[in-house]
């Protein structure tokens, strides 16, 4: 028999599941499907969760700084909802972001005054005190080591950086998700595991529902695709969708790495995320004072678009599947070795590979689509899990807007953020936008 | 005083091994210096630094590409290294033999390491058989060295909780176990001074090496099925615990 509800949200990752949760709180029964096994378990475990204002746009970074309100007041979000796996962890490090070529940090530097994120500029003697580790020597530009000009000596100094307090990261970013679907069963929503879907039925221009690959059909007047890497694969089954959308998704692999900390630093308990376009690398504490290092996406380095199930499934090969190459470790490492002379960098690379949803232009698509009932938030581009809490509310918010009528082609929709009180034009996350040239292309978003 | 480290160029753990053709892999994955050999590097560095005028070596037989690996000795603490290279398979006996042959022609040892094992091969022979070649005493599964003028005292791992001490003369042969040291990972600086660190290659027909009378040829390599059966454990934090414990105690056996 085909089950019924208001809503069908494709995906339980950290995007699915805080809108499943912020439309059941509207009233609406929804049903989330998930083709893995539980929650968070697909790209939003490999996410590095990182919690940081720095963004190239100043809706960017209006929109991190009304997410670190939700991390910061976790359970209240949650409505102080049990869940049997402990709660997701805020680690309130604050976040540094090095005044690099790397980052166009003076635009950044501007949308933190107008936005108001609390932030203090920092010479790089400050810097030093706070974090005796680091040559703050410039590097630029971001080389790879198979470069000579890798090896060459620095000769001039950065110019000091910008600390936000507020900035950290997530310790569990698959438990954050499971902790919102607790949230969200608790207001009605349904979960279903090990759900793949395989068809998006429509009729007269409307979504009816989806099946599944067992068969199962569920029908619904809203579906929404928050399927990470597979959210292109998502769109392609629904009638006219992908064709309507100008800015497209596809999926981009990346790694992440782990290295140990040096001995004499306690990075762990001490240390902070802290962004460096000079080296093309982000960093983050990890478990067993272990540096995590991200990469930058600079532009020496290779992109590697791939099919997600050929890359889940471990194929694909050396460089494209899901395993740690050799290179990128020693690029990644290396770069930071650069920058925290002390780090021991390990011969056996150790560390996450995993997919972005990557837009065009690295910008989210928060939309309707040209199928009525189908919306998305995709795009994602490894720069949203912050955001993930304010995405649900604005997803909800501008569902239940469309549906009682609003044409959001015409008339964007304009979201009020609960936290900084501003007003974001919802617009600017459109499927028929531009591709907009202010973005960072990048993780950087 | 030389110290000789000897090392293989082995495929990353984590990798995923493809087989290719009846003996070969796909060798498009990563590949790195030999865990155990970390050990052995890290423990010639460490005796290096307390003894004077002492040189350590690290010494290959590989393919060109295991150069990578004599690169990270390097950036371990060797001063320099030979790669004598070949582009076949070598079994045990052959590569003693090689290794052997190179030490000799190159300097006086006064300790030769080895890791206990290579973890692609998992032979444990290559030690033993060096040993003999160069007509010296050996020990394998090193825990502790005290090494002087007088000889050289290791302490063996037998099995968990079993040590054997052993007082032995040098020049002689050492098998580092995982329990000798933390490996000393390089610094960037490290990696740096790696660079330029001289490596001499030799092509193994130059060392006129006797062919041995016997000799072991992989016939076939069969991938190993890999089964993950995981185990939810549930109850109170002390139930989990005391499954943990039992586990570790009746099924792994490891305490």
């Amino acid at each position: 028999m085909t089950k019924k509800y208001d809503a069908i949200i494709i995906g339980a990752g950290v995007i699915g599941a805080p809108i499943a949760y912020e439309l059941s709180k509207m009233g609406y029964q929804t049903m989330s499907v998930d083709k893995l096994p539980d929650a968070g378990e697909g790209s939003t475990a490999g996410s590095c969760a990182i919690v940081r204002a720095h963004y190239s746009t100043e809706d960017g970074v209006a929109f991190a700084y009304e997410g670190f309100k939700y991390w910061l007041d976790w359970e209240n979000y949650l409505d102080h909802v049990k869940d049997e796996r402990g709660l997701a962890k805020f680690m309130n490090t604050g976040s540094l972001l090095i005044k690099s070529q790397g980052h166009k940090w003076q635009n950044v530097k501007k949308h933190y005054d107008a936005v108001g994120v609390q932030y203090k500029e920092m010479t790089n003697e400050e810097i030093l005190e706070m974090i005796p580790v680091l040559d703050l020597h410039e590097f630029w530009p971001v080389k790879r080591p198979e470069d000579p000009a890798f090896w060459e000596d620095p000769a001039k100094m950065l110019e000091g950086g910008l600390f936000c307090p507020e900035g950290g990261y997530v310790n569990d970013p698959a438990l954050s998700a499971h902790n919102i679907m607790r949230a969200a069963e608790a207001k009605g929503a349904t979960f279903m595991f090990n759900a793949e879907v395989v068809k998006i039925r429509s009729a007269d221009g409307k979504v009816q529902g989806i099946t599944l690959a067992d068969g199962t059909e569920i029908d619904a007047p809203v579906v929404v695709n928050c399927a990470g890497p597979h959210s292109f694969k998502i769109n392609q089954m629904a009638s006219g969708v992908w064709e309507g959308c100008n800015i497209k998704t596809k999926a981009l692999r990346h790694e992440v790495m782990y290295c140990p900390a040096p001995e004499e630093y306690d990075y762990l308990n001490k240390g902070y995320h802290q962004s460096d376009g000079d080296i093309g690398c982000y960093v983050r504490p990890e478990v067993g004072n272990m540096y995590l290092i991200g990469s930058e996406d600079p532009e020496c380095d290779p992109q590697e678009w791939v099919d997600p199930d050929e890359f889940y499934a471990g194929k694909g090969g050396h460089g494209r599947d899901n395993q740690l190459s050799e290179e990128q470790w020693k690029a990644q490492c290396y770069r930071l070795g650069r920058r925290v002379p002390t780090l021991q960098v390990p011969n056996q690379p150790k560390g996450v590979v995993d997919l972005y949803d990557c837009s065009d232009d690295w910008i989210p698509v928060y939309d309707k689509s040209d199928l009525g009932g189908f919306y998305m938030a995709v795009g994602t581009s490894g720069n949203q899990y912050k955001n993930a809490p304010v995405v649900g509310r604005m997803m909800a918010e501008l569902i239940d807007a469309c549906e009682k009528g609003l044409d959001h082609d015409k008339e964007p929709f304009q979201y009020k953020m609960k936290y900084t009180g501003r007003t974001l034009d919802v617009g600017f996350f459109s499927r028929k936008r531009e591709i907009n040239y202010n973005s960072s292309f990048s993780v950087n978003g | 005083m030389n110290i000789y480290v000897c090392v293989k160029h082995v495929p990353d753990s984590a990798a995923t091994i493809t087989v290719e053709g009846k003996t070969g892999i796909n060798e498009k994955i990563t590949f790195l210096l030999n865990p155990y050999d970390e050990h052995a590097v890290t423990e010639a560095a460490k005796i290096k630094a307390s003894s004077a005028d002492t040189e350590v070596v690290a010494v290959c037989l590989g393919k060109a590409a295991a150069e990578n690996t004599l690169r990270s000795a390097m950036a371990m603490g060797a001063d320099r290294s030979i790669l004598i290279e070949t582009d076949q398979y070598h079994d045990s006996i052959f590569t003693a033999r090689a290794l052997a042959a190179a030490i000799r022609s190159d300097g006086r040892p006064w300790m030769v390491f080895t890791g206990k094992e290579s973890i692609d091969s998992e032979g444990m022979q290559t030690q033993f058989r060096l040993a003999q070649h160069l007509g010296l005493s050996v020990a394998t599964n090193v825990i502790k060295i005290d090494a002087d003028s007088g000889g050289v005292t290791v302490e063996c791992e037998r099995e968990a909780g079993t040590i054997d001490v052993y007082c032995m003369a040098a020049p002689c042969v050492i098998g580092a176990g995982k329990g000798l040291n933390s490996p000393n990972y390089p610094t960037f600086p490290d990696i740096v001074k790696s660079r330029k660190k001289p490596v001499k290659r030799i092509n193994l027909t130059e060392l006129a090496i006797d062919p041995p009378a016997a000799g072991m040829q992989i016939l076939e390599l069969v991938p190993a099925v890999e089964q993950h059966t995981p185990k939810a454990l549930t109850g109170s934090a002390a139930d989990i615990a005391a499954q943990i414990v039992d586990i570790l105690k009746n099924e792994a056996k490891v305490i």
